[in-house]
């Protein structure tokens, strides 16, 4: 039954009283309810969860699923009878004769609740899966209680969890909302009195993922749609030995069964990944658990299921490691028959050995990090279907629709051209959607359908199944004199790849790279290793294999400031690389550099936060109060090479419509990020316009060009280059034609609303819409490209593989750890990075907060454990309570090359939170963490064995 | 071994009934023959379903049986019914002035969409070993009113568990009413303490609660309870503490060595995803005797 019907029929309506005393019915029973307002009547089973009824059977899909029915994301909190409620958990059985509110009742007809425009203008808004749940525990927050403290939203929001903006934007707009509600008149910075590029500037999707209207992937219905599930190992390392599907295929229900023998071409993903088979063929070898066997399709998921657990498989197990040092020990049990080594890289220069004889200290310390989750709220999603021109076609997540469009392609036989990708509205990546593995079997299902097959991941496969961040091993050897300058460096990291390539195969370099900071070094050492394990593969993950360096480093070199004396934040301002200096690369830098400013511009809250903490500590160590608990400040600073390796030519599209409107095409997938919002502005900036006049078309193979690779923070800096070149190129073929038309000169045109005006003379204009007739009959195109090119600064003779763009940053963390449980809460945190030049400063900054929250989480909280880790509930992702004030600086040492000036930073700004808090963990308790994350356990262990 | 990651599970539609009185449940369930069984909050039917740890075919909910959803104070006891949620516990003022740990321990339990659902005795039911509200009603020697067919008896709630995620109440059979616990006159203060991996929303490393019950000068401890989880494999109660505390002193040093007497007497296990025994073990004393320290102030609170 379907929600329209429901409204119009009346019988549902006039049953709403359930008959006196116990009823009794025999299979589905009919329940009654106010569902936002409206009466109606099903007939269900009433043990089905409500959120399934809500989204499945009346197709309310504003309520989000995001983990396993488990009640431990908050995504699918409703209202009953006004008091938030997991609809995960709740039987559809308890809502009889009650009132169930969700996101689509909050708010009257096409009106935003002063709610909505809070988490709109406040910025709250990224990705937008945890939207719904958190306005509705928001919402019945504020019909209790208008003047609620800081406390009571964290209270009221606590376990809703958000992955990406680190909860304060939320807190802010809750606050926001409050004040407004009160009939407070509180003024937030407008969106119209900034400007365009530099201004704190709307979402341009904002209001569809407030009202929950949005469309993921696990959204969208289409005609005659089947389900896929997929049968995978249980067992870390097996040889499949047979597979036996007959049974399985004979039931109802059960549409089709593909196993390995049913891929016409390459049974691997490509580029992505040198061994990753699609689907592992009978004999061959399953790397990991989640390895995936079948692919069921059926007409219910529930179908599918059946079909994927009747499927009798015979497994010869083998011997299994998830541990670096056993797959590289002499006698280890070979992953792949060429050892399990994947690839190595080093970085070397100097003479080290000189290095370290003029050193007056020498340190030598070993980190160690573990398995990470991005845990995106939307878990991985794809539709496969056949288009209206007969392209198999995949609707989905990606940073890169061209390459999964390849990867499809090939792994079909069919020519690109017969194979299309749509970006659907992501939400959440972080890395881990760039496996295009979900895509590759959503159309190899939709490809031998030839129907729409539907492929969603249960929370539990996400964990099983999606790539980790790399644990890794690092090892450092530094030296520095008694004047406080670093000398020589030496590096050894063995990154855990798992039981997959999944670009593990990159690693050793992005680790090495980041392994050695903006340090000036006379001499370097520096190796990593990527090491098959039959742990889960792991692949890119915000700041792809630096992070795990950057932590290393920074809390390394907190070891020596104090083995030399010396302050953490002078020593690293002292040894500071610029513009001109050799990197820890072996030459200069390509972009400008602010790390100088970012380190000096945390500096005065380093010293307050340092008396402050000084004197807590002195307080408790005296007085009667707070005896358990010491303070501590610690800072991190960090470089991050943004770019990624390739092509320095990056290609967007931009048209003038028939009607006078403006097209941007180019592919920079949006994962809540705001990209889409950004290549507006750019586009808007450049043309002179206002942005409610450009439509943005992103990341459809079948429309827009291929831009290339959207990680390594490379769409700001790239994109909205090439998107700016469009633009600019438009702008000047509109120009160059209204001036003939106008007979005036094209320098003097301006666009006026739908004019080109001429602003000599204002009676002279000409409506775009005419501008864009006289293209069509002159033969001129409409739409022309733009080409953001950095190849004639960087010749490919001289240049390395990677161009060193490199952004930096420096943040502060104050910590307060209980000596006697080791148990530490982060109570503020600094963030200063250079940016460039910040477009949208209010996203800039909640990429920041996002970051910080997530580099908290793995200082302290995360941990995948192989065969061990199942979800939400034993992986534990920072919670609202677990939120620092976060204060963010937004230094701007404009770029030489990108658009407006603009650096790519979303990623990097996680690399110093991480070592910046366990550093003042260090400082708070003289004890020094070198494992994450910092249990409570591994800090009480530090404490207790202390020198 | 199969695959665990599935979500999807097939299963036959459950008849839902709302009985209006307790007698009218309690006959639900004697006419389902163990096939139909209590729900209340449902946050631990429906996962318990999912895993096919429980398959019933008919849910009888209780939670629309008037007189179950209060809570009142009869003489020296306080009456907690079945259909009290923990959201009606955080927001009793009489228990939020009078009985913080039981509070604090409501506010523990999962988060405020949970509370607002899950029930204080489907808590006890499940009979986790470290259970917030298991592990409070022990401490405070809560009884709990058991129905069966035409019996009906006051049991110890601390004698319902038999292992961890057993309990001795067969909610296909049985039909805990209300729960009940004594509510002294004289100077009682109440004390909750937990530690997890994260501030909340996680099982916990440790949970502990403790009352005392002081002599009207607060100088001597006339009653003390400490109950704990996860140490055991059911809520546990530290009776060699408890026994040494009698008669004492509400001292810090008293506390401290009570707390260590803690220590010794129970036998926590290590877990891969929350703490390792030892590390449990090494935070009792400081857990336990600033939780005893906060009790003993209450005490002393209720008659200043």
């Amino acid at each position: 039954m379907q929600w329209g019907e429901l409204l119009s029929d009346t019988d549902a309506a006039a049953d709403m009283s359930i008959p006196e005393g116990a009823r009794k019915r025999r299979d589905m029973a009919s329940i009654a309810f106010l569902l936002n307002g409206q009466p109606l009547a099903l007939e269900v089973d009433p043990a089905t969860p409500l959120v399934d009824v809500l989204r499945d059977d009346l197709g309310l899909t504003g309520t989000k699923r995001g983990c396993d029915y488990e009640g431990e994301c908050g995504a699918c909190t409703v209202l009953l009878d006004g008091q938030p409620v997991r609809s995960c958990l709740t039987p559809v059985g308890k809502v009889a004769e009650r009132s169930v509110c969700t996101i689509e009742g909050i708010a009257g007809d096409g009106q935003l609740t002063p709610l909505q425009n809070a988490f709109i203008e406040a910025g709250a808004v990224q990705c937008g899966y945890c939207m719904p749940g958190m306005l509705m525990a928001s919402h019945a927050l504020l019909e209790r209680e208008l003047r609620p403290t800081r406390t009571q939203i964290i209270e009221a929001l606590d376990g809703n969890l958000c992955r990406c903006t680190g909860y304060t934007r939320i807190l802010a707009a809750v606050q926001l909302a409050a004040s407004r509600l009160r009939g407070e008149n509180t003024i937030f910075p407008s969106a119209s009195e900034k400007p365009l590029i530099g201004g704190d500037i709307r979402r341009s999707d904002s209001i569809e993922k407030v009202t929950g209207r949005t469309k993921y992937v696990e959204d969208i219905v289409m005609p005659g749609m089947l389900h896929a599930r997929t049968l995978r190992s249980p067992h870390p390392h097996a040889r499949l030995v047979s597979l036996n599907v007959n049974e399985a295929a004979a039931l109802p229900g059960v549409v089709r069964i593909l196993t390995a023998v049913d891929i016409r071409g390459e049974n691997g993903l490509g580029d992505y990944s040198q061994n990753d088979p699609v689907l592992t063929p009978v004999g061959g070898t399953l790397k990991m658990i989640g390895a995936p066997i079948a692919l069921v399709i059926g007409a219910t998921p529930q179908d599918a299921q059946a079909g994927v657990d009747a499927i009798q498989v015979e497994y010869e197990l083998l011997p299994h490691t998830f541990d670096v040092k056993e797959a590289l020990a002499k006698d280890a049990f070979p992953i792949y028959d060429n050892g399990n080594v994947l690839t190595a890289d080093r970085i070397a220069h100097g003479d080290l050995d000189a290095a370290f004889a003029r050193s007056d200290v020498i340190i030598e310390t070993t980190y160690r990090t573990a398995y990470l989750e991005h845990a995106a709220l939307e878990r991985e999603a794809m539709l496969g279907y056949v288009d209206e021109v007969g392209r198999v076609t995949v609707t989905g997540a990606t940073h890169e629709p061209h390459w999964h469009r390849g990867y499809i392609a090939a792994t079909l036989a069919l020519d690109l051209d017969r194979v299309r990708f749509v970006t659907a509205p992501i939400g959440g990546s972080f890395g881990g959607k760039q496996d295009p593995w979900p895509a590759v079997a959503a159309g190899l299902a939709a490809y031998h359908l030839q129907a729409p097959v539907r492929l969603v991941y249960s929370r539990r496969e996400s964990f099983d199944f999606s790539p980790k961040r790399h644990p890794y091993q690092i090892d450092y050897r530094i030296g520095a004199t008694n004047t406080g300058h670093l000398t020589g460096i030496r590096v050894r990291i063995d990154a855990n790849t798992g039981g997959y390539d999944a670009h593990g195969q990159y690693i050793p370099d992005y680790a090495i790279t980041a392994s050695g900071g903006p340090y000036r070094w006379q001499a370097v050492d520096a190796c990593a290793q990527t090491v098959y394990t039959n742990g889960p593969k792991a692949g890119q993950f915000r700041g792809f294999g630096t992070a795990q360096s950057i932590f290393a480093l920074e809390c390394t070199l907190d070891e020596l400031a104090a083995r030399l004396g010396v302050d953490a934040l002078e020593f690293r301002l002292k040894n500071a690389i610029d513009q001109s200096s050799v990197s820890f690369l072996g030459y200069p830098v390509a972009e400008s550099l602010g790390y100088a400013d970012v380190i000096a511009a945390i500096r005065p809250r380093y010293l307050s936060f340092l008396e402050e903490a000084k004197s807590f500590n002195a307080a408790a160590r005296s007085g009667s109060e707070n005896k358990a608990l010491r303070k501590g400040v610690g800072l991190s600073g960090m470089w991050y090479r943004f770019g990624k390796s390739g092509s320095l030519r990056i290609e967007a599209h931009a048209e003038l419509a028939m009607d006078g409107h403006f097209v941007v095409y180019c592919s920079a997938p949006d994962y809540g990020q705001g990209t889409n919002t950004m290549l507006s502005q750019f586009a808007a900036e450049t043309l002179g316009i206002s942005r409610d006049r450009i439509e943005l078309v992103n990341a459809d193979t079948a429309l827009t060009p291929d831009s290339g690779i959207q990680g390594a923070s490379r769409s700001t800096y790239f994109v909205g280059g090439a998107v700016c070149q469009a633009t600019r190129n438009l702008r000047l073929a509109i120009d160059a034609t209204a001036s003939e038309l106008l007979n005036c000169a094209p320098s003097d045109l301006a666009l006026v609303g739908e004019n080109v005006v001429c602003q000599c003379d204002p009676a002279k204009l000409i409506s775009l819409q005419k501008v864009a007739q006289e293209f069509e009959q002159m033969g001129r195109p409409r739409r022309v490209p733009g080409l953001f090119d950095l190849s004639p600064h960087f010749p490919r003779e001289t240049r390395p593989l990677y161009v060193p763009c490199f952004v930096t940053g420096a943040q502060l963390a104050e910590v307060i750890v209980n000596m006697r449980t080791g148990v530490v809460q982060v109570l503020r945190v600094v963030a200063a990075h250079d940016v460039g030049r910040a477009i949208n400063p209010v996203d800039v900054q909640g990429q920041i907060e996002g970051s910080v929250l997530m580099g908290l989480g793995a200082a302290f909280l995360e941990e995948f454990i192989p065969g061990a880790s199942t979800g939400f509930g034993d992986y534990y992702l920072p919670t609202i309570k677990s939120m620092p004030d976060i204060e963010t600086i937004l230094v701007e040492v404009p770029s030489f090359f990108g658009p407006e000036g603009a650096k790519g930073l979303a990623e990097a700004s996680m690399l110093p939170s991480t070592p910046a808090m366990i550093n003042a963990v260090c400082r708070a308790t003289g004890a020094r963490i070198r494992e994450l994350p910092a249990t409570p356990e591994r800090v009480l262990q530090a404490i207790q064995s202390r020198p | 071994m199969t695959y665990a990651g599935t979500q999807e599970v097939e299963r036959r539609a459950v008849e839902y009934l709302y009985p209006r009185t307790i007698e009218e449940a309690v006959e639900l369930l004697a006419r389902g023959s163990g096939e139909a069984r209590i729900i209340a909050g449902g946050t631990d039917v429906l996962p318990d379903m999912r895993k096919k740890t429980i398959d019933p075919r008919c849910l009888v909910d209780i939670t629309r049986i008037p007189g179950l959803n209060h809570i009142s104070v009869v003489e020296d006891w306080v009456v907690v019914g079945a259909a009290v949620s923990f959201a009606a516990i955080k927001d009793s003022p009489f228990l939020v002035h009078r009985v913080h740990a039981l509070v604090d321990a409501a506010r523990s339990v999962g988060t405020v969409a949970i509370q607002n659902a899950a029930t204080w005795i489907g808590n006890i039911v499940q009979a986790m070993p470290a259970a917030d509200g298991a592990i409070i009603a022990i401490a405070l020697e809560a009884e709990a009113h058991i129905v069966e067919g035409v019996r009906s008896e006051w049991h110890p709630v601390a004698s319902l568990f038999c292992g961890p995620g057993v309990s001795r109440v067969d909610p296909t059979r049985q039909f805990i009413t209300q729960i009940r616990f004594p509510y002294p006159r004289g100077p009682w203060g109440t004390a909750w303490s937990r530690i997890g991996r994260r501030p909340s929303l996680v099982l916990p490393i440790l949970n502990c609660a403790v009352t005392l019950s002081l002599d009207a000068d607060c100088a001597q401890i006339q009653c003390a309870t400490i109950a704990l989880g996860p140490v055991a494999p059911y809520p546990y109660r530290a009776r060699a503490a408890e026994a040494f505390l009698l008669e004492k002193p509400p001292q810090p040093e008293v506390f401290a060595h009570a707390a260590q007497l803690v220590q010794q007497e129970v036998d926590p296990r290590d877990s891969i995803m929350r703490a390792s025994r030892a590390y449990r073990l090494s935070i009792i004393p400081s857990m336990v005797s600033e939780t005893l320290e906060m009790a003993a102030l209450r005490a002393w609170n209720t008659v200043q």
